[in-house]
């Protein structure tokens, strides 16, 4: 069953205010933290919740957070990654709308934790109505005391400032996301220097997702105990899952990891839409390797879709019935990914170009034999030899579609048509 | 990349050991014992960026292909590169980047000197899996191959482009220009101006030179010729004293390009455009190839003989009748060493005059021995050595302009070492995007200034221990904080700030330019900076540079080519040539002076023109026309050549080897690029062919000339500085009714001294003399880019274009002076500190 941390005053539309989110408990883990914790003791308190990044790589906030040099003469930011943009995402967007103080509190105590007296977020250039509410609760918290100056009358200060972005998936990498702040092209960094030594205007940063800071303030409410009593041993906590594509009821939901996939499929979703069967599942985001319906009870969980040969991700559950072509959806993808690549590193520029030409012609009925092979070699060329991940989630579903789906991609080059002709209405 | 004592790494590459520094890449190691990476967005001077993925290796224990360029080494690392994985690797980049490209080699004028091609070529790759059309970018279907013109010298083509963004990190890193950026995304991105400009920085021609393939090419190179039917001559650039290593490229005797010959202790790999392009002055049209003699109102060609018979004639007469005192000589500063030599030896010892003089378009000079101006730029000073330091303070230069290669230097240590900088100009100087605090003084008051910063020093107690403090302030004026900010205009605040600034900074680089070089009060001024040296700790903390202006200007200084020299020089000049005239000598100005007074009846000049370039044109016009015999050897006809009795053809640079002494002191040998052009002959043998008529040849053979040169060259002595304070003296002067707006005259961006009007590119940047001037300036006369305006002083008037300059912030007038059609040397007065001008714009009818 849903399990609501993040989510539970999220139907209450009181919540945006900063009268709503106070009455309702809020900014009590700020107050916490500035009047009777140390940053070191966040720190702790967050490392061992186990809580770890929900943008998509799944990285520990707390040990990210202690990487930021102790005492270095620079000052530190964080940043929060509002860039939203993962097709199949849409979770910061509705804890951006529905819940933005709860964002704010989270930003506050991870920049108190690193020691940050100026943060950031950096928020995805489509979204109008998350920019509003942000900025609406952003001026709400400076005219409460929440930011700004001696917050608390501790003596500590903090800066927020929302910043929009100008429309590429590319700034949702860490990295680019720094050079795009930085009033430069939104294009990924070699690393090391890693942002935490060496990231926003070259001082040491931290970025981290919506969706981890907004648990923050949950952690420091009720402890890490409390936390890691829900989810998995390695997983712990709960995660919001952006169920889309052919079910009936797609929404978000907060689940506590670990949770089988069916049930958010079935359970949830209220099953396959139009009456058809399940064909297959992508459950990170649209940058991770399609499971088969077989796997519907693989655990919602770092390591289960890992070993399953797939990503938790972003948990952006992306369902496909058996009516679909993979072909085509995978000419989706391509598309996309050719669009969005941001042109700095050869193997990624060029290579979803040329893929995308490959797949459209294969998809057009004009495929030629020998073309899945290319294909593939193509995909190894670009796989692990790319600055930043992008060039990873491009390859990944169609390498995996490629194995998993390779009588489908053959009968589109035999027959210049599809095996599964798809039947559905797309906008 | 630090090393720090003896931080090493050990690593394998190859199967072979090798121990580096720590803190470099695998390819800087892989380089440094002679393994050769392919790469094509690495550049030794720019930050690794890891795009183009070429410079794959393969590290044990790492699953992944690493990129060599962006991969620190680390102890026990195992390196392969040339693994069939790496190998594999690289062709899978070369196939991505060759997707496109369109493979145009036969009429890419990179032909030849292509990374893409090369690697390619390594790689065995003949054929492509890519079966779809090629994608095409035409910006401009007009013209032919898809060019398209990005600035005045630089063409785009797009489609070879295998985005490396070296042209744009360059700029923004190096250079701190943003005119050119990458737009669109993913494989349809492309290179271009910034919307609305063009790339017409001083740097430009770098963003070429440093292109791996034939997307940027400049126009003076395309289409002209392939490059394996040139041949090479090392240069030195003639057009500033920072002395950039140049390349020549040339074919039977035409010159077809120049680009760095990198010297890290100068220019480090990078040149300006004015050298780059204006070696075409050597090949430009005009050149004068033969001697003409006056017959009557016309000059007429003659041959070398009855020249240099008519020149020793009339030498002779002067000589026996009045004494060679009665004879002068003016030289230019951009002349080989060897030539400079000879001009002074000449004089010295067979017309036995002292009156020879390099600086020919300074104002009024003090003309005496040992004088403290002179002391200060024999001081020893590295360009190398200002990126170490922590604080730089820019005394009176437009750094960009004067000295482009220096000024890169001064951006290197504020940009990686975090050095502050500090400028002091009576203007405002264009300092890119790098952070400065600028004080823009009242005109002719920066010893005012200077003096506030000392007594600053003093008062925050932060001047070293040892020199007396005691009496200072009773040696100079204005001697109180109050009074120097008054003067100057600076709020006290800030010159306390500098004043901290420079107590606190271990390593303070302090340079100096034009404005104080040909300053009247330079001697004061002098002065003052001393003081100032002293109290910041001066050479202890860092090092001082005053900054010489032409490319051989320390050169003739050291050579001697100057009426006064103090006693060391002569002596060893007596030593040399067994004589040395006794007479008191005379500097340009009064060697000009006394032609007015008919006390001077000839004068010699050599690649100079002082009618078009000395301050008051006219005050040089009524000496020159009193002469009773002038011979002007010079590249091309000036306004000197055209009042000359007997015209010379000299060679350009490139026509002859030879060597020039740079601001640091650096003698830097260069070679012969082409044979001279028609009849011209170098400067010094111009000097040998009047010596050898009149008494005997200069020197036996080329050889000994160069000994004797080179000898006396690196005599250069650096005299210490006693830590003695000076006397600082005010002098301000006021502007008078009407002709109240500050005049300066300086060279434009793109041009340098008389020459560079010639060069073809150099020109297609700026092509006439202009009026710059303030936005502000600007609107008060309602005036746009190209009104005209009345440019008037005391002593003359000029009516000149304005361009409104983004960098200049407040109310002065500057005036170009590199255009023969525009001299603007009538407005200045010899003797006035600052020239004051009316401006008022042109009525059209």
């Amino acid at each position: 069953m849903e399990k609501r941390v993040l989510f539970k005053h999220i139907d209450d539309p009181e919540q945006v205010t900063v009268k709503g989110y106070v009455s309702n408990g809020g900014y009590r883990a700020w107050e916490k933290a500035l009047k009777s914790m140390k940053p070191a003791d966040v720190i702790d308190e967050v490392k061992r919740s186990g809580l770890r990044g929900r943008g998509g790589a799944g990285f520990p906030a707390g040990l990210k957070w202690s990487f930021v040099p102790k005492g270095s003469p620079r000052p530190s930011y964080l940043i929060c990654n509002a860039d939203e943009s993962e097709p199949g995402t849409c979770k910061d967007r509705e804890l951006m709308e529905c819940d933005p103080h709860g964002v704010i509190e989270g930003i506050a105590i991870a920049a108190y934790a690193i020691g940050s007296h100026i943060s950031f977020i950096y928020i995805r250039g489509e979204f109008g109505g998350p920019i509003r509410a942000m900025e609406r609760a952003i001026e709400e918290a400076y005219a409460k005391g929440y930011l700004g100056r001696n917050i608390f009358g501790s003596g500590y200060d903090l800066e927020l400032i929302a910043h929009t972005g100008g429309g590429a998936y590319i700034c949702g990498e860490e990295t680019a996301l720094l050079n795009s702040l930085e009033g430069e092209r939104g294009m990924s960094r070699i690393r090391p220097p890693f942002p935490a030594v060496e990231g926003l205007y070259a001082c040491p940063t931290v970025v981290n997702n919506v969706e981890t800071l907004s648990t923050v303030p949950h952690i420091i409410n009720n402890g890490a105990a409390w936390y890691t009593s829900m989810g998995t041993e390695k997983s712990p906590g709960t995660k919001i899952f952006s169920l889309s594509g052919h079910v009936n009821k797609p929404a978000n939901y907060e689940l506590e990891l670990g949770t089988p996939l069916s049930y958010l499929i079935n359970d949830l979703g209220g099953g396959i839409s139009g009456g058809h069967r399940l064909k297959a599942i992508i459950p990170g985001g649209s940058s991770t390797p399609f499971l088969l319906p077989g796997q519907i009870e693989t655990p919602l969980d770092y390591e289960s879709l890992t070993e399953a040969g797939s990503m938790l991700g972003s948990g952006g559950v992306i369902v496909v019935h058996d009516k679909t072509c993979i072909v085509w959806v995978i000419e989706r993808l391509i598309h996309f990914y050719r669009h969005e690549s941001c042109g700095k590193c050869t193997p990624c520029r060029e290579g979803t170009g040329w893929l995308e030409q490959l797949i459209s012609r294969i998809e057009r009925g004009e495929g030629t034999p020998g073309d899945l092979e290319k294909i593939d070699s193509i995909c190894d060329n670009i796989m692990g030899r790319t600055i930043c991940p992008l060039g990873d989630a491009a390859v990944m579903p169609i390498q995996s579609t490629l194995r998993l789906f390779r009588d489908e991609w053959q009968y589109h080059i035999d027959h210049k048509s599809c095996l599964v002709k798809s039947e559905f209405e797309f906008a | 990349m630090s090393s720090k004592n003896g931080d090493k790494v050990t690593l394998t590459i190859d199967g072979r050991e090798v121990t580096v520094p720590k803190g470099i890449t695998v390819l800087e190691a892989a380089r440094s014992i002679g393994i050769d990476i392919p790469t094509f967005c690495w550049h030794p001077k720019l930050k690794s960026v890891g795009a183009c993925r070429i410079c794959y290796v393969e590290i044990a224990k790492m699953p992944k292909l690493a990129v060599s360029c962006a991969t620190e080494v680390m102890p026990g690392m195992v390196v392969h590169t040339e693994s069939e994985k790496v190998r594999q690797g690289r062709r899978a980049v070369l196939e991505f980047i060759l997707l496109n490209h369109p493979l145009d080699c036969p009429t890419c004028d990179k032909g030849g000197e292509c990374d893409l091609q090369d690697h390619t070529f390594a790689h065995g790759i003949d054929d492509s899996r890519f079966d779809f059309a090629k994608y095409r970018f035409i910006r401009d279907k007009k013209s032919t191959f898809d060019d398209f013109r990005l600035g005045p010298e630089i063409i785009r083509n797009q489609n070879r482009c295998i985005l490396c963004y070296k042209c744009v990190r360059a700029n923004k890193e190096v250079f701190g220009e943003y005119d050119i950026g990458a737009f669109q995304r993913g494989n349809s991105t492309e290179i271009d101006a910034a919307p609305g400009q063009e790339i017409d920085s001083i740097y430009s021609g770098n963003l070429v030179e440093i292109c791996p393939v034939g997307a940027l090419t400049n126009t003076d190179w395309r289409y002209k010729i392939r490059v394996w039917k040139t041949q090479t001559a090392n240069s030195v650039c003639q057009f500033c004293a920072d002395g950039c290593n140049l390349m020549l490229w040339k074919d039977r005797d035409r010159i077809y390009r120049a680009t760095s010959r990198c010297n890290d202790g100068i220019d480090e790999g990078w040149i300006c455009d004015r050298g780059r392009y204006g070696y075409q002055v050597t090949d430009a049209g005009g050149r004068l190839t033969t001697p003409l003699i006056k017959r009557g109102e016309r000059q007429e060609p003659a041959t070398w003989d009855e020249a240099v018979a008519l020149i020793a004639r009339r030498f002779k007469e002067i000589k026996d009748k009045k004494g060679g005192v009665c004879i002068g000589g003016l030289v230019y500063p951009g002349l080989d060493s060897a030539s400079l030599y000879a001009f002074s030896k000449l004089f010295r010892t067979v017309l036995s005059s002292n009156n020879v003089d390099f600086r020919t378009d300074y104002k009024m000079l003090p003309e005496k021995k040992d004088d403290l101006y002179t002391l200060m730029t024999l001081q020893k000073f590295s360009i190398a050595d200002i990126e170490k330091a922590d604080l730089v303070l820019v005394i009176g230069s437009d750094l960009i302009n004067e000295h482009p290669i220096t000024n890169l230097r001064v951006r290197k240590a504020v940009t990686r070492n975090g050095a502050k900088l500090y400028t002091l100009n009576p203007f405002a100087t264009k300092s890119g995007d790098i952070s400065v605090d600028e004080m823009i003084h009242e005109v002719g008051t920066i010893e005012a200034l200077i003096n506030g910063i000392c007594i600053s020093i003093i008062e925050q107690k932060l001047a070293p221990s040892g020199p007396d403090t005691s009496r200072f302030t009773a040696m100079i004026e204005p001697n109180r904080l109050e009074d120097a900010s008054r003067l100057s205009g600076i709020e006290d605040k800030r010159i306390i700030s500098l004043a901290k600034a420079l107590g606190a900074a271990n390593n303070i680089s302090l340079i100096t330019g034009e404005l104080l070089t040909t300053a009247i009060a330079r001697e004061n001024i002098a002065a003052a900076i001393l003081n100032l040296a002293i109290l910041a700790g001066i050479p202890g903390q860092g090092q001082i540079g005053f900054l010489s202006k032409y490319a051989n200007s320390k050169g003739a200084e050291r050579l001697g080519v100057m009426p006064h020299l103090d006693s060391r020089k002569i002596s060893r000049l007596k030593d040399l040539w067994g004589e040395y005239p006794e007479h008191e000598g005379m500097g340009a100005d009064r060697l000009i002076l006394s032609a007015k007074k008919e006390e001077i009846d000839s004068i010699l000049v050599i690649g100079c023109d002082p009618l078009s370039c000395y301050p008051d044109g006219q005050f040089v016009r009524e000496g020159i026309e009193k002469l009773d015999f002038l011979v002007v050897a010079d590249l091309f006809e000036t306004r000197t050549t055209q009042a000359a009795d007997v015209v010379l053809p000299l060679s350009s640079v490139a026509e002859s080897a030879g060597s020039f002494v740079n601001l640091e002191g650096k003698v830097q040998q260069f070679d012969r690029a082409i044979k001279p052009i028609g009849q011209t002959l170098p400067g010094y043998e111009i000097c040998n062919l009047i010596a050898s008529e009149l008494k005997g040849p200069l020197y036996d053979s080329m050889k000994a000339l160069q000994e004797e040169t080179v000898k006396l060259l690196e005599a250069g002595d650096t005299p210490e500085l006693d830590p003695v304070f000076h006397e600082v003296k005010l002098a301000v002067e006021k502007p008078d009714g009407d002709y109240n707006v500050p005049l300066y005259v300086v060279d434009q961006l793109h041009h340098f001294g008389h020459l560079t009007e010639k060069s073809q590119s150099l020109s297609a940047f700026c092509n006439e003399a202009r009026l710059e001037i303030s936005p502000s300036l600007a609107e008060r006369l309602h005036a746009t880019n190209g009104t005209l305006i009345r440019i008037e002083s005391e002593v003359g008037k000029v009516i000149l274009p304005v361009f409104i300059s983004e960098n200049v912030d407040n109310e002065v007038a500057l005036v170009y002076r590199n255009f023969s059609a525009t001299p603007v040397n009538v407005l200045q007065m010899r003797k006035r500190r600052v020239d004051y001008v009316k401006l008022t714009r042109v009525e059209e009818k």
